[in-house]
């Protein structure tokens, strides 16, 4: 039979707050074990939450982002579990009235149409402590750093709109452009910073029906839920070929092996209100001033380029992805004549260099400035394209300009006739065989002696120019 | 002796802050933290800890002026009156106020017991910080004071928001000293499926004071509230469900008793929680496990009916200015119950003050019962607690002069 998959996402986003969730510890797990813990994030008796004004500033603009219903009232409940990850024995997290509801992302299908896919709702919730196994001599101990303990995360549960690897990866593409749009999370799942949990299951081709999932964890890249979830579907498809039902539990993805294995049956606790958080009460005019502050978001970016700067859909799709790549691109295409050289050099020259030197584009030494500097260089023809790569490169290992750079080494680019035309006397000259062959009427033979003009020159010499002079030369 | 009524004693009691409260001395319970002192609440899940701050209430009184005793003995994590030692240290002259975290009476029966006036604030009016609570959203500190004087003095200090509590209410909060009200005839209500609870002889005890009252200036008219019994289930459900998360951070894991040589976490777990708690309270924890993973829907059903009591006493203050009941029954055992039974039955009283949130003030020498002082009770409209105070004293004041 052909079956279907259905998936949905449980997406635990870590936000960028400066403080944790319910007190004023910083909010660095990454720091020194337990520096940055505080008698309401140990819980110690006596120690009542705080809920943090940025926090819900924060998770309401991921939740705006992602086109969801911000409620007016949402209420922390108590989930309640005994673990030593969790210092006061339940995790204060919104279960019976979230956040939001209602929200959808749009991704491109396999079939290259829009697909949107819905967003059941976001809630907030507090990040549990981090536990470190080791042994001391034969005795196994267990360490726990409080750090992350009240960290401020927004879990994001879909509705089971998925239907394979490439939606699932998509979506969660699209999740990162936008929260990095509105800067309330660094939503890196190889950083830990976004958590993923994908629900499978499968149904024959063309049934509404929803058969018993399967809960797969432990995934650290986007590529990795692609895996995760194509080798599940697979899994279910021969268990069930085979004859055998689908039970519900939860499986963890081994990176190493490329398959999933099944864990131990999580307890899953009761939730209910905690009589000590205060309602979250959204007015419609903090909601507005919050709506506001929204930045352009993507799909608006990528129509503006297009219009603005005459980018193609594909240009304009590249330069809007991220926000930190988008008003590069704005600064730089005000910099210089030709935004679509500006979206070239971008796309295929600075990105790659940045990736191959692990920088972000925010904080790369190759400013709009500098780079625009070059590009107005190579605009006004004073450097070709090669000198211009060169140039490029050189940016990265000094704090010269480009002008300073191109004085140095001498890569200015030679535009003086009689100069050009002494070398193209000389190269006729010394290649009478070339030259035959043009005049045959192989026009290929020109390009060979620019070539060898470029060589002689160092590559300074303007290619057009000395095309020109050859032709005449040879006519 | 007196040593063994103290679970600690300040050595330093001597505050050089002038203030609303200068000269006054504090008794305070092992559940109030102050910085430096053991706060065990009663508790071996708490063993030789020492809380790091003041409560914001223990900064507050200390700010006007007060001197801090010590701390009394109490039951394990403020619930009942098991092992508390207040009252005698009280009856013994050694302080003038005490503040006794009130859960379902416990300030205001040690104050009946101690012949002293007790009080229980509305819920929210006073911080919550710093207090080793148990069930949050039923408790807070009361005043237990000699004088009226005193209890207003205190409550005026007490009262206010807290940065640090936002479960607080942030309106307007009423002061504990000023009333600017005319001398009138106040009406006070009592509850006809209340006092059908009460032993014969103490039904009859309440109904011989109401002739001085109404002497007094002051109507008697009796109400009905047929779910009178629901209170005590509502607390019950409600209580247990709320100290069993309460309790949930008494783990071992960070300070407290932790059981010795236990193979791995979960049986530290167990051993460290079955040799920190008493029955009674691994009853009440227990069955609030039971309503949080077996039976939420009670416990939902509990929430429902405790808005709906909310909602039906706050129509009475429509008719009637304050309710009245007594503060115990002589027939119940307050200091040493058996089972969560038996510790209802003796708060029965006292505990729909918490279930509401509503003030509620025990006033001594006023209901005697075969020579046993059961404590009158007034019980206020929420955020009426200055009038409630106020009422209170003409009522002490005008009883007394007709007696001479």
């Amino acid at each position: 039979m052909n079956y279907e998959a259905v998936i949905g996402l449980e997406i635990h986003v870590q936000l960028n707050c400066p403080t944790k969730m319910f007190c004023d510890c910083p909010n660095r797990p990454g720091d020194r074990p337990n520096q940055n813990i505080c008698p309401i994030c140990l819980w110690l008796p006596g120690a009542l939450p705080q809920l943090s004004r940025n926090a819900v500033e924060k998770a309401t603009l991921t939740c705006l982002a992602l086109n969801c219903d911000i409620q007016p009232c949402s209420v922390f409940d108590q989930k309640v579990y005994y673990y030593p990850d969790l210092p006061k024995g339940f995790q204060l997290s919104q279960f019976h009235y979230p956040l939001a509801r209602n929200g959808w992302l749009e991704i491109l299908g396999e079939d290259e149409k829009p697909k949107r896919l819905r967003i059941h709702e976001i809630h907030m919730e507090e990040d549990v402590a981090k536990l470190v196994h080791e042994t001391e001599g034969s005795k196994r101990i267990s360490l726990v750093d409080f750090n992350r303990a009240g960290s401020p995360l927004v879990e994001i549960v879909t509705e089971p709109d998925m239907r394979g690897p490439h939606d699932a990866m998509e979506f969660l593409r699209a999740l990162r452009t936008q929260i990095r749009y509105v800067d309330t999370a660094e939503c890196s799942m190889e950083r830990g910073t976004v958590r993923v949990d994908a629900n499978i299951s499968i149904r024959p081709h063309g049934s509404d029906e929803m058969n018993t999932k399967v809960e797969v964890k432990n995934m650290n890249s986007i590529r990795h839920v692609g895996d995760a979830i194509a080798y599940e579907i697979k899994r279910q498809t021969e268990r069930v070929n085979a004859g055998e039902a689908i039970r519900l539990h939860t499986r963890l993805w081994d990176p190493e092996k490329e398959i999933t294995t099944p864990m131990r049956g999580k307890f899953s606790g009761p939730c209910v209100p905690d009589p000590s958080v205060p309602d979250v009460v959204i007015t419609e005019s903090w909601l507005n001033e919050l709506r506001s502050r929204l930045p352009m978001m993507p799909a608006q970016k990528r129509e503006e380029f297009v219009k603005q700067y005459q980018l193609t859909q594909e240009e304009a799709t590249l330069m809007s992805a991220e926000r930190e790549t988008a008003e590069y691109f704005e600064a730089l295409a005000g910099l210089c004549q030709s935004p679509r050289t500006a979206a070239h050099w971008i796309s295929g020259q600075l990105l790659p260099a940045l990736k191959d030197r692990n920088q972000s584009i925010a904080e790369t030494p190759i400013t709009p400035q500098r780079l625009a500097s070059l590009l107005r260089m190579i605009e006004a023809e004073a450097v070709n394209a090669n000198a211009g790569r060169e140039v490029f490169t050189l940016l990265f290992e000094s704090n010269q300009s480009a002008e300073e750079i191109v004085a140095q080494k001498g890569l200015k680019q030679v535009t003086d006739a009689t100069e050009l035309e002494a070398i193209a006397e000389r190269l006729i000259a010394a290649n009478p065989g070339a030259v035959e062959d043009f005049r045959a009427g192989k026009e290929k033979s020109i390009g060979f002696l620019v070539g060898q003009a470029m060589r002689a020159s160092q590559g300074k010499a303007n290619p057009k120019l000395m095309r020109e002079i050859f032709l005449s030369k040879l006519s | 002796m007196q040593e063994n009524l103290f679970s600690y004693v300040n050595a330093s009691p001597s505050s050089a802050a002038a203030g609303l409260l200068a000269g006054k001395s504090f008794l305070l319970q092992p559940n109030l933290s102050v910085g430096g002192w053991p706060c065990e609440a009663g508790s071996t899940a708490l063993e030789k800890y020492v809380a790091l701050e003041d409560a914001t209430i223990v900064e507050k009184i200390k700010n006007a002026g007060a001197t801090l005793a010590g701390s009394a003995r109490m039951a394990e994590l403020g619930l009942g009156l098991s092992g508390d030692s207040s009252a005698r240290i009280f009856s013994e002259g050694k302080c003038n106020v005490a503040l006794i975290s009130d859960t379902m009476g416990e300030a205001r029966v040690t104050a009946s017991l101690a012949r002293a006036f007790g009080f229980k604030p509305s819920w929210g009016i006073i911080s919550r910080f710093g207090l080793i609570g148990l069930a949050p959203s039923m408790e807070c500190s009361g005043i237990m004071a000699r004088t009226i004087g005193d209890l207003s003095a205190t409550l005026q200090v007490l009262v206010g928001s807290d940065r640090r509590d936002p479960s607080m209410l942030q309106e307007r909060l009423p002061d504990g000293a000023k009333v600017d009200e005319p001398d009138r005839v106040a009406t006070l209500g009592v509850i006809r499926e209340c006092i059908d609870t009460l032993p014969a002889a103490e039904s009859s005890a309440l109904r011989s004071v109401f002739p001085a009252m109404e002497k007094s200036g002051t109507a008697i008219c009796e109400v009905s509230l047929p779910d009178f019994k629901q209170f005590r289930t509502v607390h019950n459900i409600v209580g247990s469900v709320e100290a069993s998360s309460s309790a949930g951070k008494y783990d071992g894991v960070r300070y407290g008793h932790r059981a010795e040589n236990a193979e791995n976490w979960n049986e530290m777990y167990l051993r460290s929680r079955a040799e920190s708690f008493g029955l009674i309270m691994k009853s009440y924890l227990f069955q609030g496990a039971y309503f949080q993973f077996r039976d939420y829907t009670a416990f939902e059903d509990a929430c429902r009916i405790r808005r709906r009591l909310v909602d039906t006493t706050k129509a009475f203050y429509k008719d009637v200015d304050f309710l009245l009941f007594p503060t115990r029954s002589a027939a119940q055992n307050q200091r040493s119950p058996a089972s969560i039974d038996e510790m209802y039955d003796a708060f029965a009283l006292t505990l729909p003050a918490n279930v509401t949130g509503q003030p509620s003030l025990t006033v001594p020498g006023l209901l005697q019962c075969d020579g046993v002082d059961l404590g009158l009770q007034l019980v206020g409209a929420y955020l009426d607690d200055a009038r409630l105070l106020a009422f209170a004293g003409r009522l002490v004041d005008t009883i007394s002069d007709l007696h001479q």
